[in-house]
């Protein structure tokens, strides 16, 4: 990658991630309202449910990435001393792998 | 100093020009910092929601208390202002919206729909 793109590929990636969960949130905002409340079974039922499990599947992917362009962002923008920079890139990026681990871990145990 | 001294101050709140697209972008900024930290816990719930009937009524009783009402419903404003301005954003990038009068008034609607759906987001959960 020559300089004169540096910086094209993180923003491209924010584009393609905001897509996603866009979709991905309006579908389960919409959907969750006109069911109204869920009981436990069919809580389990929808996401257990492949095609539910891998689009949320997605949605963790796509947070993970949008979170960590955007939190990168706001730290090179906001926050100088090169050692308190370093230091809380490295916290957002564990943060954001272990939630997103997590998550996965959760999803396949309710698909299974 | 003599230049610096007659150099105009607005220090009065009514008279400083805050373009309305800052407050939308800024917004958007702190929304995202907001959904970020709320990430973890929205990861905790699942986890505790999916496990059996006991977890689901648990998950559920830790959202009862009113703090956590009022934190959810800073949560639903975060999360539908920065919807609604990343859609703003992304239809500038296309070329939508570009114009300086087609700009503002969609900041200003980004700006107070996000309000209001938050504020409904109030009324829901409380």
């Amino acid at each position: 990658m020559s300089r004169h793109v540096h910086g094209q590929r993180p923003w491209l990636l924010q584009r393609l991630s905001g897509v996603y969960l866009a979709v991905y949130l309006v579908y389960v905002i919409a959907s969750s309202m006109q069911h109204g409340a869920y009981s436990h079974q069919e809580w389990h039922a929808w996401l257990g449910h492949p095609v539910m499990g891998i689009a949320t599947a997605g949605f963790i992917l796509a947070m993970l990435v949008h979170g960590w362009v955007g939190m990168r962002d706001v730290i090179l923008d906001y926050v100088h001393p090169l050692g308190i920079r370093l230091l809380l890139l490295v916290l957002i990026g564990l943060a954001l792998i272990t939630c997103g681990l997590w998550a996965l871990r959760v999803l396949v145990l309710a698909a299974g | 100093m003599s230049n610096q001294r007659s150099a105009p101050v607005f220090l009065n709140l009514f008279r400083i020009r805050f373009p309305v697209a800052a407050v939308t972008s800024i917004a958007h900024r702190i929304s995202g910092v907001l959904l970020f930290l709320f990430f973890p816990f929205l990861v905790w719930l699942l986890d505790l929601s999916l496990q059996g009937p006991d977890g689901y009524a648990r998950a559920l009783a830790l959202l009862q208390p009113l703090w956590v009402r009022l934190g959810l419903a800073l949560i639903g404003w975060s999360l539908l202002h920065h919807l609604l301005s990343g859609i703003r954003f992304l239809l500038i990038d296309i070329d939508v919206g570009v114009s300086l009068g087609a700009a503002r008034r969609t900041a200003w609607a980004v700006n107070i729909i996000g309000v209001l759906l938050g504020l409904a987001c109030l009324g829901w959960l409380l």
